[in-house]
């Protein structure tokens, strides 16, 4: 009976030490997974960052390239090489205007219009209504 | 009770091996843990423990329009291990000695590729990979099979920086059949060339070359900011670099999951100038010809914003490449604009003249004789410097100025006195630094009065016996142009952050009011007659703009001893509209060889060019006209009298 006893106190001892050690090796292996995934996000973070600096060196070089081309030089080259013979307006070019750029545009096309209307044999305007389609 | 499942032996077997084997984890803990654990802890610190910088991107310097006028950007350095090289062949040739020789003769093709790619000759880069040694102490002999005095050379440098594109098509070289896809290829046909090694720096580029090679400045292969710009304000670009404790596995490869501490790098700000590139290029171009046409010792054009003294362009000739700097001498990266000192000649005259009239000592109205070829002052009989074109009849401020009469000039300055006309040159700003800030600046020389010969009073008025720098004449040409004020010439409108917002923005800067503007507004009326019919710059007018401006040329001091008759500094300042003045424009060519009997002087070489100058940059900056009824002042009428 003692050695019963024994045994099944041996045998209680023996469960509670193996149920330690499994969760205990749970708690381990979750610990390690746990590791893992903060290894493997880590990484992934880390490659992002990695991305993004390519990117950015990237962007940099397109950049560099952009200011390269629209130099004042590389511009007046490009033009010679294609032919397109753009050349700076000069002063003598341009009209100096003291009154709206709009109203005298305006005025500029209406003097034309009237004097169409007046070539087409009819010295007086006319102004065509237009028929909405309202009843 | 219970009687159990295990028998007791069973049951102590297997508690004494789980504790056995507890055990021994536990031992193998005390030892690493508690006996080696200074070692241990050491060894671990110094293999995982790594503190790694993060490099701060430099800011950029950008033109008034925004445009890129210095960055950074990577570049990946190449370089050829062929021992590395050597042993992936063996190592082929022993484990797959059936596909080896093909692998190899891929690899060739792949070298082949990248030979185009990088453009080096093929046999060049075959030349790199042939395996050599190098002689090296014995002591220091630690890092291959044998320690024999020789270690094995493992870079060898193929490129200085290839752009990441062509990096990236490098990594993609593909050596199999033509026509397969990459992806479908077998690892060894494709990728970079193996023992090919690459490093990824940082460098400065700047895109428009040469263009204000001066105002920029340049940073150097190591880094550090060297002249212009790129040092004046290297506070505002360099940014801060930050670092990042983390650990490191057996291939020294981060271990992101340890990462610790961070100070993240802090990248620099952008400066942004005032300098336009169009403008500026209008003027290297204006160099350019002049350089070709009269191959000059040096040369400099300013041009700068009339309203607030910020410069729009600042060239200078010779000049040089940022990119490659080391290949210029140090006489081409000179900023003559503020680091070169000569004689002004008459440009200077108008110092005298303004300060007189600012003083009351000449009034417009009062006349010179300038037929004298010497006067009394101050009991000593001065002998004046012969005019070029003597007039014999009384003259006025007016006339004085637009002849050049160099006895006119000496004749006002002996109103103002030694002192006087000492103090005036210094109220414009001669013999100290205009605040420019950066080119290593000069303060040019006018001595103090108690220095003077007898001779200096009428050599000064005229622009001699006085060192000035281009600067200098164009800020104080400046003074008229801002009604009377000295601005200083600036240069940095603001500087912005990496999220482009402001942080400082710098506006218009008085250094002091050296003339009233009533004496400036008499000022540009004599200053316009220069450029007007009867003046020395008659080729600087432009229809339907009025011009105001002075001349100069000054003979060269030659080994500051004597004056050369036949070198000569030609020089232009002026602004424009002269009653309403946006820009003020100075060009200085020292030297300039003329064809035949041309003489260099100011009007000959430096006025075209002004007028050359304005006349472009008229439409592009959209310069109205001022006509005579906008005009807050009354344009003299030309013609001698």
């Amino acid at each position: 009976m003692k050695k019963s006893n024994a045994h099944a106190v041996l045998n209680q001892l023996l469960i509670h030490a193996l149920v330690l050690i499994c969760v205990g090796g749970t708690v381990g292996l979750s610990r390690v997974y746990l590791r893992h995934r903060i290894a493997v996000t880590a990484n992934a973070t880390k490659g992002f960052e990695y991305e993004l600096a390519q990117v950015e060196r990237d962007l940099a070089e397109v950049n560099t390239q952009i200011a390269r081309e629209r130099s004042p030089a590389a511009l007046e080259h490009k033009n010679a090489q294609f032919r397109l013979l753009l050349a700076q307006p000069t002063e003598a070019q341009i009209l100096r205007i003291d009154e709206s750029p709009e109203d005298r545009l305006a005025a500029k096309r209406n003097i034309q219009r009237f004097a169409t209307e007046a070539a087409g044999g009819s010295a007086a305007v006319r102004f065509q209504v237009v028929d909405l389609g309202r009843p | 009770m219970s009687k159990g499942f295990a028998s007791s032996r069973r049951l102590a077997a297997l508690a004494t091996g789980i504790f056995l084997c507890f055990g021994a984890i536990g031992l193998r803990l005390v030892q690493l843990h508690v006996l080696d654990r200074d070692q241990m802890l050491a060894h671990a610190v110094k293999v995982r423990d790594s503190t790694i910088p993060l490099a701060a991107k430099r800011g950029d310097i950008l033109d008034a329009r925004g445009d890129i006028l210095a960055t950074s950007r990577s570049l990946v350095e190449l370089a050829i291990d062929p021992w590395d090289f050597v042993d992936y062949a063996d190592y082929l040739r022993e484990t797959r000695p059936a596909e080896a020789e093909a692998i190899l003769t891929a690899e060739q093709h792949k070298r082949f590729k990248l030979a185009e790619l990088i453009g080096v000759p093929y046999a060049q880069i075959e030349e790199l990979y042939v395996p050599g040694y190098r002689e090296v102490d014995l002591e220091k002999d630690l890092y291959d099979d044998a320690r024999d005095g020789r270690t094995k050379i493992r870079w060898v440098k193929l490129h200085a920086g290839v752009e990441e594109s062509v990096y990236e098509q490098i990594q993609h070289i593909a050596a199999g059949p033509s026509g397969e896809a990459y992806d479908a290829l077998p690892k060894a046909y494709r990728g970079a060339p193996r023992g090919l090694a690459a490093n990824r720096a940082y460098y400065r580029t700047y895109p428009r070359d040469q263009l204000a090679a001066h105002v920029v400045g340049f940073v150097n292969k190591e880094g550090v900011a060297s002249d212009g710009m790129e040092l004046f304000a290297d506070e505002y670009l360099h940014g801060y670099d930050g670092w990042r404790e983390s650990e490191r596995d057996g291939r020294r490869r981060e271990l992101a999951e340890y990462r610790r501490r961070e100070a993240p790098a802090v990248d620099g700000w952008d400066v942004v100038l005032s300098i336009d590139s169009v403008v500026q290029h209008t003027i290297e171009l204006e160099l350019l010809d002049i350089a070709t046409q009269y191959q000059p010792d040096r040369a400099v054009i300013l041009v700068t914003d009339a309203r607030d003294g910020f410069l729009l362009g600042l060239a200078n000739y010779p000049t040089f490449d940022p990119n490659r700097f080391n290949e210029s001498s140090a006489e081409e990266r000179r900023n003559a604009a503020v680091a070169y000192e000569y004689d002004p000649g008459s440009t200077f005259k108008v110092v005298p003249a303004a300060m007189a009239l600012e003083t009351g000592a000449i009034t417009p109205s009062m006349r010179f004789d300038v037929s004298l070829t010497s006067i009394n002052y101050q009991g000593i009989n001065r002998t004046f410097i012969k005019d070029d074109h003597p007039i014999l009849y009384p003259v006025t401020v007016h006339d004085i100025i637009s002849h050049s009469s160099n006895v006119g000039a000496a004749q006002i300055a002996m109103r103002l006195g030694d002192q006087g006309l000492f103090d005036a040159a210094h109220a414009f700003g001669m013999g100290e630094k205009s605040g420019f800030g950066f080119g290593g600046e000069i303060a040019g020389l006018i001595n103090p009065p108690s220095k003077w010969s007898a001779p200096d009073i009428t050599r000064i008025p005229a622009g001699y016996s006085i060192s000035v720098t281009p600067m200098q004449i164009h800020q104080a040409m400046g003074v008229f142009a801002a009604g009377g004020e000295l601005l200083r010439p600036q240069i940095i409108r603001e500087v912005r952050d990496r999220e482009g917002k402001t942080v400082f923005a710098f506006g218009r800067e008085a250094r002091r009011r050296v003339v009233s503007p009533t004496v400036a507004d008499e000022m540009r009326r004599i200053l316009m007659r220069v450029a007007s019919r009867d003046g020395t710059a008659r080729a600087a007018a432009i229809d339907g703009y009025q011009i105001a401006g002075k001349t100069g040329t000054a003979q060269k001091l030659i080994e500051k001893r004597y004056y050369s008759k036949t070198q000569h500094v030609g020089s232009f300042s002026g602004f424009f509209p002269a009653t309403d003045p946006r820009l003020v424009i100075t060009v200085i060519i020292d030297n300039a060889h003329l064809d035949g009997n041309r003489r260099n002087y100011g009007a000959a070489v430096a006025v075209p060019t002004f007028q050359r100058i304005a006349a472009r940059l008229i439409p592009y900056l959209d310069i109205k006209p001022v006509t005579a009824s906008s005009s807050p002042l009354l344009a003299m009428e030309g013609g001698r009298r």
